[in-house]
Order: C-alpha cells, then structure tokens, then sequence
C-alpha cells in the first residue's frame, strides 16, 4: 500500500510545475477574476434565459433562478422561426467562407509566388480596401444591388462578400512560407496552375485555411448591418441576428428580459462552439498575421 | 323547382368560369409592419381567411422592429420589389408622396372610405385633397395617473390646470423611495413630442400653423417653462425616462413599479402596463391633458397609422393589395360588423378609427375604464402636423427638448433653438 | 515566361480583384461623386443634380445638420478615443497574464477572453442593456456592494457615450489580448535573462524591454482598434437610437439615419467622405508617431 502511495505522490510532484508563492497566488486569483468578469455577462445572459419573468423584474436584482425552466426558449421558437433563421445564416456564413478562401487562395497565390507588373502597388491597393468602414460604400452600394435586381434576397447579401482582402493579405502570407521547390516540381511532373494551388499550396497552409474559415464564418454569422439594410423585411431571408432583433418588438416591457436573453443566448452558441472546436488555429492566424510583416 | 335547378347549374358554371379566368394572374402581395409577433400572427390568419375565397392572392407578412421600419421602407422605396402595402404613420406621408412612392387610393375606393372615417384622420392621409392611404389606428395622449399613490399623498382628483400639476407632482415627489412626480420620456422621438404637443395645445398653442412652425408664441414659451420648472423642481428625475428601440424601457418600468405619479401617454401602452403590473393594473386611471393659463379647455394630440400602397409595384399586385385592404377595412370581414383590421387593433389595446369600427367595439370600449379616458379625450385632439421633413422636424425638436430635460439648455434658449431649426427644416423640405 | 506569368496572375487575381473592384471600389468612387450631388436614396442614380460642395458646407454649416454632424463627428472621435485607450493597455496586462508560466490558468483565459469576440454584437447590446439597467441590473447592485451610488448608464447623456465604450472593450479586448500574446511570444527571454542578470527589477524589465519590442504589435493593434471603434453600430441601433439627447449618436448610425432614412443620399455621401478623410488622417498620423519613436529609440 505505501507503495503505491510513494509512486502518486511522486507522480503528483512530477506533474506540478507551479511554485505557490504568494506571488503565484495573486496571479492566480487575478487570472479568475478576470476571467470571471469576461465571462460574467454571457453567464448572467444564460441564468436569465432561465428565470421566470417575474425573477427578471424584481428590485434588487436575483442571481439565481430558483427552478430553472426553459419556457423562455420555448416561446422564442415560437415567436421566431429558429429553424429558417439558422438556415439562412448558415447559407450566409457557408457560402460566403467557401468563396472567400477560393478566392483569397487564388489572389494570395498569385501575389506570393507571381512576378508581374504592379503586383505591390495592386496588392497596396486590396489591402486599402480592408480600412474602409462598410458605412462608407453602403448607400451606393444598396442601389447597385437594387440594379442587379437582388435586394430582399440572400444572394444580395452574399454576392457583395465573396472575396475579402483580409483573406488575401493572410493567403499571401502563408504561401509566401510554401517552398518554391515544392511548386515547381508539381509544374515540372505537368499540373496545370490551379492543380498545383488547390492540390499543393493549399494542403500546406491549412492553418491559414482553418483561420480563414473560422474568421469569416463567424464575421458572416454575426453581420448585421448590411443583411439588415438589403433584406428590407423579408422575415422568410432573416438569419438568426435579425430574427433576434424582432425579439425586440414583442410586447413591451422589462418582463420579457427572459425572452431576449434566451434569443440571445441560441444566437451566441454556433459561433462560440465553432470557436472553441477551431481556437488554436484561429489563434495561431492572428498571431501570424499581427506580428509579421 | 326545375327553374331553380336551371338557375343553381347556370350559376355554377358562371361561378366555375369566373373563378377560373381569376386564376390565370396570380399576384404576390406583401405587406411591411412593425407589429409584434403575436399580433402578427393575427394579421397572417386574417391573409388566409381572405386567401381562401381569393386563391388568387398571396399575401406575406414582412415584420420589422418599429425601429427598423422607416428605415426599411426607404430602402425599398424606389424598387418594384419593395414590400406592396406598408403601414406607415401619417407624419411620413408627405415625403413619400413627393417621392412619388405611395400610390393614390383608387376612386371608388376613395369615396367609400370618405363616408367611412372622420373627416380628421382622411385629412391626415391625404395630401393635397387625394387620399392616400386607408387609416386604420388613431392614438390619442391622456394623462396617465397612479390612484394608489395620489392617494397616499393626499390627492382625491387629477389635475385640472398646470398650476394643480405642479402642486400634484410636488406632493407626489418623494426622493427617498426614488419616486418621482411627473414622468418625462426621452430617446424616443414621439415619447419627447408628443406629450409636449398635448400640453402645448392644451394651452392654446400650436406646433405648425399653415406650414410654418409657431413655437415662439407665449402659450410655447409657458410650456418650455413648465418644463424647466419640472425639472429644476425635481418633480421629474430625466434619468427615469428613458426609451429603447422599441419604446419600452425604464419610463415603462417606473411607471408600473409605481415610482412615478402621474405620465402623459398614448392609449396603446394599454397592454405593456397591464402585462407589466397585472392586478395592480386596476390602480390605474386616465384623465385629460391639464389645461395651461392661456387654454381654454383640455386638448390632446392624436396621430394615426395608415396602409398604403407601393407606387413601384407592378399594376396587377397594387389592384391586389387594394382590394385585400378593402375587405381587411371593411364591415365584413370581422366579428360583428367589424373589420378585421379593428379586430387586430383592439387586441392590441389600440382605438380603430373607422366609424362602424367605433360603433362594433363600442360595448368593449366603454366597459375599458383606462380606454374609455382616451375615447373622451379624442373628441378634442387636434392631429399631430403632417408636413414635408416631419421626421427630420421631429427629431431636431426631440433633441431640443432633451436638451431642456436634462437641464443643458434655458426654458427661453431651448424655445429659441426649436422655432430657429423648426423655420429651417420646413423652409428646406418645402423646396 | 514573364508574359506567360502575367496571364497566369491575371486568371489567379481576376475573381478576387473583380469582386472587390466592383464591390468596394466602385461604390467608393460613387460615394464621392454623391457627395457633391443632391439625391434622394430612394431613386435611381440619374435623378442625381450637381451642387458642388453645397454639402459639406451644409455639414459644416451651424444649421441643425451642422451642429448634429458636428456632434456625431466628436462622439465618433471621442469614443474611439477612448475604446483605444482602454483596450491597448488592457491587452498587454491581460496578454501579461496569459503569458506568463508562474501560475496556471493562462489557456484557459486567453479562451475566455477571446470568445466573447465571437458573441454577436446584438447578444451583447441585449445582454448589457439588461445588465445597465439603473434598478433591475445587476451592475448598479454590484457597484452597491462597494458602496458605489448607482449609475444612470445608458439613462444619461453623461454616461450613455462612456457606457457603450465599455461594451465594446468587453467585447474587443481578446482578440487584441491574443494579439499581445502573439507579440510577447516574439521576444527572446534571453533578453530578460540579461536583465535580470543585470539586476533589473520587474518593473523595469517591463519598461526597458517588453513595452518598446512591442510596438509593432501596439501600432497593429492601435489600428484596427481604430477601424473596429468606427464601425459601432449595433449597440447604438438597438439600445441608445442616438440618445439621450444625440450623446450615442455615432457616424454609423448617423449617417444611416439621414442617407436612408431621411434618403438625403448626398448629405449621407459627403459625411461618409468626410469620415473617410478622417480616418485616412489619423491612421497616417498614428504610423507617424510610430515611425519618429522607432527613429528615436
């Protein structure tokens, strides 16, 4: 029996690399704090999701629902049909990342691995365009759709997005780490330009792709504005955001806080679960593309 | 009986060819609200009544926060695939219709809804003597009171005059309890407008006379100085009155938690305070608008809602709507000589405007204490101005008069600024 | 084999650079070109009449949209001000925490953190307007707890501006923690080694070594700080409208407000150009003042 006592106890000493000191021990507890702060809101969000409308009214505030019930989520469904809504943000976000990395693939191949005339100077000018807030362009750009006879659909909201230039300036970076040697022996063996991008390069930077994806899932998950202004009240369009935002006009008053906590809460679960399933390749994405170059 | 037999076959084959030939167009229509879903819901089973005698017409429902629903109906403007009926509120009709976005009500339904509705709501849906749209709500402001607290503070009737207002809202204010005497509303343009309006015209004022704002009369500058005094007094906390996006929020709250005495609103919150307070709802009453020293008796303002119909639609989708807003507006589509259309109003608590709509709910309306203090106070409400830049008129007054609420301007600073911008605006938007 | 190359680029460009040229690029160039026109948003283009810089003398002017642009101008400034001030430092003390292998727990932040870049924008203008609720929320019972008088938050123009940039700190401050972490993982430890050789304290570790190999990353940072703070929108459309007395109204929401809205689409044009200039401006000042501290140190 001591025997193997000594053996966890040695095991349990292997495995600590921390020291407590009263120094690791105020790090410690600021790390909790801070977490708890972060996360403070979106718990507060789900424990009000549960509660009973009366326990959202009351004066001082209650924490804890005391029988926890679902009703609110129940009646969110129907009140907003969740099931078209999840759908139509999921074309959005789908459709819109498929085409983004296609597209950021192509141009971030060509600026990483081609030599041509005003490649910098082109490249310069995409890379603008990423500092250009969407309100700027969103008048003219809501009466182009409207020509193209797109408005209240979603291919109005996706056509506009189908390229990024932020996904091209990440592309760029990582094919430019793609040995030149790799490329040209899948040239040398005959595969045509678009073979050796989507069969070579682009197994090699699928971190960058991982990135990418998760970066604009979730951008096109979460977008509000621009759906909102092309959409122009066709509820049967709506992805979940705007769904939600109808949450707002249901009756009136502080009892329904129940109501648009839940709505809120089913709108936060894809793009977190997305996130915590892909985190380190979108870390890793934005370490890369902060720091270099 | 052989004739008969005739008669019912000829019929039938008639109805069989008429029904047919119908079914060759089929038009799509839409129609843009801001209603809530459950109120929604009833305009949807309304569409599938009239969709199952005219399998013609599709009809969807397009909901959009109020928020969102000028903005929404701007963006479509202009398009054929904007939504094809819309409800709108009176004060936007003027610039849609220089736009050239709303088409004119055609003539036979024009004079139908003439001899159906008072002659003061078909003023506020036409523009130049052509009607434009069907009205459907009226609202009206009332002085909304708490007989629970008057009555701990020794008060047996609501205020008549400003000075009784004042000296109510005195007594009423008590700082310990966070309870304040006199609500105010802010961040929601026609909770700040609104209940000014009323005040304003209950003191013999007037917002805009023949097309030219008139906020530089005495009876103005008494209102911006009721005002200041409120304040300054602490008889209303500004903190206390503010909206949201869908006009609740914490001046809805204090209400039904029964921190402010007195508030001036519009008869439609009728369903958030009971929904808000439940049986405490019975502790409140409606009275009329305090007449100011230069009135001479109470007023209030009223404004309406109105269906209108795209201009941009193809023709066939606007006869559609047309004729679908005829029978949702008219005597047979809803229970006992109602409209379907007062039907889903009076759900919502809110008065249908159309005159046998008046006489259908009468029995439910004057059984309605809360309701029955707005129906009384309609008869002397004075519409809120419909004019070329409303909106932006509206706003730029908002503003002044938050700025008054929380103090950043004089009573004497804020009347300047608002008559100045109001000249301004209009002049511009008559252009 | 160049010609050849240039052919190649162009197939490989054409889709991304088509897109983004008639997506992004033309709608630019009309915004400018509406700018100097009167138009109303709700018809076609052609309706369009040249009136030279009326506009942004309008804008300018001292009428009533004068002075609201003026305000929508200062607040934008204002709170991007502050969101940056708030976040830049905030990110290297929590990148800080996350970093460092003398406590564990650093994993698990940086996931904390880092989602709640993920919440939509309209889940966290809900989810705080429950929480800044003067009487119902649990922030002002919070604040109670230290014996802080509760706050009006979104109920005054004082503080409504100051509320939504604490929502969006909330909201940013993650990725810009990841961000750090990214820059503290560049530098060498046998830098700090020497110093602590040396005889340099902590603190003086920090100032002499971590804060100045960090300024690339700052200066990114700073940046998209700046772009992501102009592009508010949400928190403003759903809680505040603008209000209270236009103290939220931000470029964004303002220039929705009059360009559809009000559909006074040359107006909305010249404010977007003039927030574009703006933003030009600053962002080339801010790689300046970059530029002469790199020259300096």
């Amino acid at each position: 029996m001591s025997a193997t006592a000594n053996r966890s106890d040695r095991r349990l000493l292997e495995r600590s690399r921390y020291r407590l000191t009263p120094g690791t021990a105020l790090l410690t507890s600021l790390i909790i704090l801070v977490a708890i702060v972060a996360a403070f809101p979106l718990l507060w969000m789900v424990l009000s999701s549960l509660k009973t409308p009366q326990e959202t009214m009351t004066v001082p505030p209650v924490w804890l629902p005391a029988t926890p019930s679902l009703d609110a989520f129940f009646k969110v469904a129907g009140v907003v049909s969740l099931g078209s809504s999840f759908i139509n943000s999921a074309i959005i976000a789908v459709v819109a990342t498929v085409a983004i990395n296609v597209t950021s693939l192509m141009a971030g191949y060509a600026f990483a691995k081609y030599e041509f005339r005003f490649r910098e100077p082109l490249f310069a000018l995409l890379l603008a365009t990423m500092f250009l807030p969407p309100i700027v362009t969103l008048i003219p750009l809501y009466r182009m759709v409207s020509y193209m006879g797109l408005t209240a659909s979603l291919a109005g909201v996706i056509v506009p997005n189908l390229a990024n230039a932020f996904g091209i300036f990440l592309m760029r970076q990582f094919i430019k780490g793609v040995p030149d040697e790799l490329i040209e022996a899948a040239r040398i063996d005959g595969c045509s330009e678009m073979r050796v991008l989507f069969q070579i390069v682009a197994p090699s930077v699928l971190p960058a792709i991982a990135a990418l994806t998760l970066f604009a899932f979730v951008y096109h998950w979460n977008s509000y504005l621009w759906p909102l202004t092309v959409l122009q009240g066709n509820t049967d369009a709506y992805p979940i955001v705007i769904s939600l935002s109808r949450l707002l006009s249901y009756n009136r008053g502080a009892m329904n806080t129940g109501l648009v906590m839940a709505g809120a809460t089913l709108a936060v679960l894809p793009p977190v679960i997305l996130f915590v399933l892909l985190q380190r390749f979108f870390v890793d994405s934005v370490v890369s593309s902060g720091v270099k170059g | 009986m052989h004739l008969l037999r005739t008669f019912a076959r000829a019929a039938g084959t008639l109805a069989v060819l008429a029904s047919s030939t119908a079914l060759v167009q089929a038009a799509d229509v839409s129609f843009l609200t801001h209603w809530a879903p459950d109120t929604v819901a009833k305009l949807e089973a309304a569409a599938k009544t009239y969709s199952e005698s005219h399998p013609d017409t599709k009809i969807t429902v397009r909901a959009v926060p109020f928020g969102d629903l000028l903005t929404t109906l701007r963006s479509s403007g202009g398009g054929a695939d904007g939504a094809t009926i819309a409800g709108i509120y009176d004060a936007w009709l003027p610039d849609l219709v220089k736009d050239k976005l709303v088409a004119p009500v055609p003539d036979a339904m024009a004079a139908d809804t003439k001899s159906n509705w008072p002659a003061g709501v078909i003023g506020a849906a036409s523009i130049g003597g052509t009607l434009y749209g069907i009205p459907n709500e009226i609202d009206v402001y009332a002085l909304n009171y708490n007989k629970k607290l008057f009555a701990d503070a020794g008060i047996t009737a609501p205020p008549k005059t400003w000075d009784e207002l004042l000296a109510d809202a005195e007594k009423l204010t008590d700082k310990s309890k966070g309870q304040q005497g006199f609500g105010l509303i802010n961040s929601w343009a026609a909770g700040v407008l609104h209940p000014f309006s009323s005040l304003l015209v209950s003191n013999g004022g007037d917002l805009v006379v023949d097309g030219k704002p008139t906020l530089d009369s005495k009876a103005a500058t008494e209102t911006f100085n009721l005002y200041e005094t409120l304040v300054k007094k602490g008889y209303s906390d500004p903190a206390m009155g503010t909206s949201d996006a869908n006009t609740t929020g914490p001046f809805l709250d204090n209400f039904v938690s029964e921190k402010t005495g007195m508030i001036i609103m519009a008869n439609w919150w009728e369903s958030a305070l009971k929904s808000g307070m439940g049986d405490k709802f019975a502790d409140i009453a409606t009275a009329p608008i305090p007449v100011g020293p230069s009135g001479d008796k109470a007023r209030s303002i009223s404004y309406s809602w109105m269906t209108v119909v795209n201009a941009k639609a193809p023709a066939d989708e606007q006869k559609a709507a047309w004729d679908f807003l005829n029978w949702l507006n008219g005597p047979s589509s809803g229970p006992n000589g109602a409209s379907a259309m007062g039907d889903i109003l009076m759900s919502m608590g809110i008065l249908p405007s159309r005159t046998s709509d008046g006489a259908a709910f009468a029995d439910r309306l004057n059984s309605d204490p809360f309701l029955k203090g707005y129906t009384e106070t309609l008869a002397n409400a004075k519409g809120f101005p419909v004019v070329l830049g409303g909106q932006e008129f509206s706003e730029a007054l908002q503003k002044t008069l938050e700025a008054l609420q929380f103090g950043q301007l004089s009573a004497a600073d804020a009347q300047s600024q608002a008559q100045s911008d109001a000249t301004e605006i209009l002049t511009r938007a008559a252009q | 084999m160049l010609r050849k190359q240039n052919r190649l680029a162009a197939a490989m460009l054409a889709p991304a650079t088509v897109l983004i040229g008639v997506f992004i690029l033309v709608p630019m160039l009309l915004t400018i070109w509406l700018s100097f026109q009167n138009w109303s948003t709700q018809t076609g283009f052609e309706t369009a009449r040249f009136v030279g810089v009326q506009n942004f003398v309008d804008i300018f002017s001292n009428s009533s949209i004068g002075r609201d642009f003026k305000t929508a101008l200062v607040n934008t400034a204002i709170y991007t001000v502050l969101s940056v001030v708030l976040i830049l430092p905030l990110s290297v003390v929590l990148g800080l925490l996350v970093h460092q292998k003398l406590a564990p727990g650093g994993v698990f932040l940086r996931t904390v953190l880092f989602s709640t870049y993920m919440v939509p924008m309209i889940a966290v203008a809900l989810v705080f307007s429950k929480l800044y609720s003067p009487t119902e929320g649990p922030i002002n019972q919070i604040l109670g707890w230290f014996f802080i008088p509760p706050q009006p938050w979104l109920s005054s123009p004082k503080t409504a501006l100051v509320s939504v940039v604490l929502l969006n700190v909330w909201q940013q401050v993650g990725y810009f923690t990841v961000l750090a972490v990214a820059g503290l993982t560049q530098i060498p430890d046998s830098l700090y080694e020497a110093a602590r050789i040396d005889g340099a304290r902590a603190i003086e570790r920090f100032w002499a070594i971590t804060l100045p190999l960090l300024g690339n990353t700052l200066l990114f940072s700073a940046v998209i700080a700046i772009i992501n703070s102009v592009q508010v929108f949400e928190p403003v459309a759903l809680i505040t409208q603008g209000g209270p007395i236009d103290s939220t109204n931000v470029l964004t929401y303002h220039i929705r407000r009059v360009g559809i809205e009000r559909a006074q689409g040359g107006l909305g044009s010249a404010m977007a150009v003039t927030l574009m200039l703006a933003l030009i401006v600053t962002i080339v000042a801010v790689f300046a003042f970059a530029r002469s501290r790199e020259a300096r140190t």
